[in-house]
């Protein structure tokens, strides 16, 4: 990435006024990044972004509240931002925000998929069209766009919305939308019976360690969740398909109008449930009934935390 | 010699057939994109091109499991007298698992130690334990994630097996590892396998000879006591962890459980859960005090019970089997090695004057 | 009940205190005839009704579940039903994704001295539940025991 050494000289610079700056670094195999905390100057080499920048950094900032945190965002982590913003969950005086113009994200799931194996990749090379993975002795050519995560296909912000430090050029042109959602309006098309069976039969091998909830840069009660109450008793410690399916219901409305599908829920669970598309259908009609998009304006309210008396948008039923 | 066998690749859902009339047969299958262990079923495809995303841990060890039904009933002389009639739930008949890895089912021998000791042992784990048996698959390639060599053993190490499948020339050399295998491997369908045993000696030592050297661990319970206080080096460590359960609930080496009653009207059951230790709630007193209130606290709970303090209790033993789950499926890529490498290496700085 | 058996759907009702549950005590004190196939939870105001009430109701065995507060600028606590209306209006739109047809749940607004519409939503309510049967239910723990006679029942 041609803006990387500007983005690194930049943290170089803000960082003796900073505790860490979060950005991402190489991990375990070629194929894979992981969330790099940077503290001392020596840290800072290590830096790399690309397409396998995959982690909504967002996340973290909750949890490192009064210090002075730097952060490097895509146009979708910047939403994630933004909405902590608007709820007061993060100081704005406490983060540094860098920004670069994304190119995207891969999906990893669509790489183990095109792939069927990625246990042993030996390298990896991006560039911006194509992939190419040497995995068991055998190099893999992809188009890069077959393999970016799907929200990528669809953004419409790639450069950070909000940042102090912007490197590289803006892409400038706002991405037009295409006709969104469409996997969800494909699920929309099964009869009833069959949504219900999918959901269960998804969600029968979720193994409940939430790392849905915990990858959510929005689940902001942390150490108090509705999943592990007692009192209320929301869900019972039962390895019971509805209770994992409630838990995603509580997820998606807890997240109503708050949600801006970075879909790390996804991205995290380590059984591949589809259950972005819970948020998707969330979103859609928050959409539709509020004109409301979430993380795009620090100064919105999110809609169900506040009304109006004449609902524009909704018709009750005439009984 | 043990007994060795032959099964024909074609044969393989046939002979799980088998064995399906007088057990429980479970076997990997694909799922979503997800590679998970299912009660066998011939319409479905048995996936054993690569190890499955959550280890076999559950046929012995339930993600929840009933001890006790209950149910109150109130005594009709008097109704403020309840009366309470409990029902021990022991679990029944018997199991067989095919296509663990050797690493997986190693995992058990770690639940051994603390389920089975001699000072106390755990009824329903001994009752799964003792009824279920594993056919498991040596590896025919590694990965990555892979680091069983690491602690002590290897991709074709037969440690708490039954039955050792390696994958040779269109099928399986069926190797009996103990008593019970022998029995496994009665099937009209299994032929003679002696012929072969070349063969899959060369595969396992072929798969082996693939892995990298590995460092020397045996300093680990020392340094890890070392950096024991040095919550820096945690937090460090850490930072990028998000407190989910992924780890702790696909290693097959991690057997925390929660005990809850969970009541419906009058009846109720008492479960034991999976639980985790990356979880605030898993050491959250009644009073509100937690003894390890971070994330740093708790990974380094983590690191420390598989690499320090197990092995100081059990003869050495480090109880991590090497399956590389929680390095492969953390979603924010946190890599156990890195860190019991890093305190091995770690010298204090020494603060002058 | 026995006589009722397999006659009745199981319908739960959320009722703020001040004017629903207020309503539906003014249709009985009126003796205006009522199916019965609704159980009233009473909760202080619509503002308290987490929609997630909704779908816990659903996915434990009820049939249909309805909701009902003060009507909007009559709230007890001003401003409860407005955001009421909101979150109920969404968890509306959201049920069919679920596999829930929408009409298992309503919501709406019956003031305290208004029996006969109480009567009213309450019998045009249950016949809408009773047109669509029984919601579908979770049968066991593992999706297999649900897939399978649904299957059967296909």
């Amino acid at each position: 990435m041609k803006f990387q050494k500007e983005l690194k000289d930049s943290i170089r610079k803000a960082l003796p006024e900073l505790d860490v700056v979060i950005g991402w670094c190489g991990s375990f195999d070629p194929l894979h990044a992981t969330p790099h905390f940077i503290r001392r100057e020596e840290d800072i080499e290590k830096l790399e972004i690309g397409p396998l920048s995959v982690h909504n950094l967002a996340t973290y900032l909750p949890g490192l509240r009064g210090k002075k945190v730097g952060i490097v965002v895509k146009g979708c982590d910047s939403r994630s931002v933004i909405e902590l913003l608007q709820e007061k969950l993060i100081a704005r005086d406490d983060i540094t925000i860098f920004g670069f113009p994304c190119t995207g994200v891969v999906d990893q799931a669509k790489i183990k998929k095109a792939l069927g194996y990625v246990g042993n990749v030996e390298s990896c090379d991006m560039s911006d069209k194509s992939v190419v993975i040497v995995a068991a002795g055998k190099a893999h050519s992809l188009e890069l766009s077959d393999v970016l995560a799907d929200k990528c296909h669809s953004c419409r912000y790639p450069d950070a919305i909000i940042s102090d430090i912007f490197v590289g050029d803006k892409s400038g042109e706002a991405v037009p939308a295409p006709a969104d959602y469409e996997a969800l309006a494909t699920f929309e098309n099964l009869s009833l019976p069959d949504r219900f069976g999918f959901w269960l039969k998804e969600l029968d091998r979720c193994i409940r360690c939430y790392a849905c909830r915990s990858a959510c840069p929005l689940c902001v009660c942390r150490d108090h969740c509705a999943a592990e109450s007692r009192e209320p008793h929301w869900l019972s410690q039962e390895n019971n398909v509805r209770d994992k399916l409630m838990f995603q219901v509580i997820h998606a409305y807890h997240l109503a109008g708050r949600c801006t599908e970075c879909g790390e829920c996804q991205r995290a669970c380590p059984v591949d449930i589809p259950v972005l598309m819970l948020k998707q259908k969330m979103n859609k009609e928050i959409r539709d009934i509020f004109k409301y998009e979430a993380g795009v304006d620090p100064e919105e309210t999110p809609p169900l935390l506040s009304f109006k008396m004449e609902e524009e948008n909704i018709t009750e039923k005439d009984w | 010699m043990a007994l060795v066998k032959y099964l024909k690749s074609t044969d393989l859902k046939s002979w799980l057939a088998e064995l399906a009339q007088e057990n429980r047969v479970f076997a990997p299958r694909y799922e979503g994109e997800a590679v998970i262990f299912a009660p066998f079923d011939p319409e479905q495809e048995i996936f054993i091109k690569y190890a499955a995303t959550a280890p076999p841990k559950k046929t012995v060890f339930p993600q929840s499991e009933r001890l006790v039904d209950f149910m109150y009933s109130k005594d009709p002389e008097d109704l403020s007298r309840i009366k309470i009639e409990a029902q021990e739930v022991l679990p029944q008949g018997t199991a067989v698992v095919f296509g663990g890895r050797p690493c997986d089912v190693r995992g058990f021998t770690m639940f051994d130690r603390v389920y089975m000791a001699e000072e106390a042992t755990d009824i329903y784990y001994k009752a799964r334990r003792d009824n279920t048996s594993f056919i498991t698959l040596a590896c025919d390639a590694t990965e990555n994630t892979c680091f069983c060599h690491w602690v002590n053993s290897s991709p074709s190490d037969p440690t708490g097996s039954d039955v050792l499948a390696i994958p040779v020339e269109g099928g399986f050399l069926l190797k009996a590892v103990s008593d019970r295998g022998e029995t496994l491997l009665t099937s009209q369908l299994l032929s003679a396998g002696e012929n072969r045993v070349e063969e899959g000696e060369r595969v396992c030592k072929e798969v082996a000879d693939s892995l990298s050297q590995a460092p020397d661990l045996a300093n680990s319970p020392k340094k890890l006591l070392e950096v024991f206080d040095n919550i820096e080096f945690w937090q460090d460590v850490s930072a990028k962890c998000l407190s989910c359960g992924t780890c702790t609930y696909l290693c097959p080496t991690c057997y925390c459980f929660n005990i809850t009653d969970e009541t419906q009207g009058m009846k109720g059951s008492r479960i034991r859960s999976w639980d985790n230790c990356m979880s605030a709630l898993f050491t959250m007193e009644a009073s509100g005090h937690n003894p390890r209130p971070t994330k740093a606290h708790r990974l380094k709970n983590r690191v420390g019970h598989k690499f320090s303090y197990y092995p100081d209790l059990h003869d050495g033993v480090i109880s991590c089997c090497g399956c590389g789950r929680c390095i492969k499926s953390c979603p924010a890529g946190v890599d156990i090695r890195e860190i019991v490498l890093k305190a091995i290496a770690f010298e204090p700085t020494v603060v002058e004057g | 009940m026995p006589v009722l058996e397999g006659k009745e759907l199981r319908i739960v009702g959320f009722l703020c205190n001040w004017c629903s549950y207020g309503g539906a005590d003014t249709a009985g004190v009126g003796r205006f005839k009522q199916p019965t196939d609704l159980r009233i939870i009473k909760v202080p105001c619509s503002g308290r009704i987490d929609p997630l009430f909704v779908v816990k109701a659903l996915m434990n065995g009820a049939d249909g579940v309805l909701v009902s507060g003060c009507h909007p600028r009559d709230c007890h606590y001003a401003e409860g039903n407005f955001y009421a209306r909101r979150r109920l209006e969404i968890m509306h739109k959201f049920l069919p994704i679920l596999g829930y047809e929408p009409g298992r749940f309503e919501y709406t607004w019956v003031s305290a001295s208004e029996g006969q519409r109480w009567q009213q939503v309450v019998t045009s309510f249950t016949e809408q539940i009773h047109k669509l049967g029984p919601a579908p239910k979770i049968l066991g723990p593992e999706a297999s025991d649900t897939l399978g006679l649904m299957q059967a029942a296909l």
